[in-house]
């Protein structure tokens, strides 16, 4: 569900840099989801394709790249990437980690003309 | 062409959420931010600390609700104001709609704020509402399997609540894969086994309530 309300305020941000640089179509959306956020792809899309009827951003294409959630060991320094929702260090099997990357929610650029 | 943005699409509910957190701040108000699936509990913890704590403590209670006002009304008893959220079915609370509830306070007037999250495990957690402390509430009727399923709730709360353990013997509930689960992700945080019904395990998790509400929580 939370997909949807990420969904309209990704259209709140686009639509308004889209007017402020006088774009008549937007063709592509670039998006970066961290791994995190649990986002189920194809329910993103179909959000997304909802959203953008009646909107120059009509059968854009949305390109959903997926951010895998990176840690930094704050005991070893070893960085890596959690799989399979084991937060442990895979070095020295320390659970004290810092986050780098996997939380993101970003809209990256449009494409349009 | 392409015109590059790089923007956080919360960062408006991001934005509002730490300016809750500056004005409780100003107001020396710890909030809190109870998170759940429906049917865990919550509301029925919140009454207990109602009963605990209202008397000594201001109290003050924001209940989100898809729909209804069941939930608010169960808490008004305990003479505690309780500002009502209806999402009109969205299925988390926001920040911009916490700061509407917060005007419905005196806030001078309080010290204490919990949230009742709308019940959800995905949702509520990636919207920041400006609380100081997140508290994830779980029931062994939900199965053992929650932490590892959901686990940026468990990642970023500060404690956990696991209710329901009178009803362990009625479901395959595995208290050591839950805890084992709990610490691969988050292996500080406290957990705290209860029965909200039967009283069980309930002054460990009142101690630790009352050390939160008794100072104020730091930035």
């Amino acid at each position: 569900m939370h997909e949807i309300a990420i969904v309209e305020n990704t259209f709140k941000i686009i639509l308004e840099v889209a007017r402020r640089e006088k774009l008549s179509k937007i063709r592509r959306v670039n998006f970066l989801i961290g791994e995190m956020h649990a986002i189920v792809p194809g329910i993103f899309h179909h959000a997304f394709e909802s959203a953008a009827l009646n909107t120059i951003a009509e059968n854009a294409e949305l390109n959903l790249e997926i951010e895998p959630i990176k840690m930094r060991c704050r005991q070893c320094g070893h960085e890596f990437i959690i799989k399979d929702s084991e937060y442990k260090c895979n070095e020295c099997k320390s659970y004290d980690l810092d986050l780098q990357s996997g939380k993101e929610l970003t809209i990256k650029s449009i494409e349009g003309e | 062409m392409e015109i590059k943005i790089m923007r956080n699409v919360l960062d408006k509910n991001q934005n509002k959420a730490d300016e809750i957190r500056q004005l409780l701040q100003e107001k020396q108000i710890t909030m809190f931010n109870f998170i759940s699936s429906p049917g865990s509990g919550k509301t029925t913890i919140l009454e207990l600390i109602c009963q605990k704590f209202a008397q000594k403590t201001r109290l003050g209670i924001i209940e989100g609700d898809a729909y209804t006002d069941r939930d608010a009304k169960r808490l008004a008893i305990y003479d505690v104001p309780v500002v009502q959220i209806n999402t009109e079915g969205t299925c988390h609370l926001d920040s911009h709609s916490i700061n509407k509830a917060l005007e419905q306070f005196n806030l001078d007037d309080l010290d204490i704020i919990i949230v009742e999250n709308v019940g959800n495990l995905i949702c509520p957690t990636a919207f920041d509402l400006g609380e100081h402390y997140r508290i994830a509430v779980v029931s062994t009727t939900e199965g053992d399997d929650k932490p590892i399923k959901y686990p940026m709730l468990f990642r970023e709360s500060h404690a956990v609540i696991l209710n329901k353990t009178d009803l362990i013997p009625y479901t395959n509930f595995s208290m050591e894969q839950f805890n084992k689960d709990l610490k691969t992700l988050n292996g500080k945080i406290p957990i705290f086994n209860i029965s909200s019904t039967k009283k069980n395990g309930l002054n460990a998790l009142m101690e630790w309530f009352g050390k939160r509400f008794s100072r104020v929580a730091e930035l």
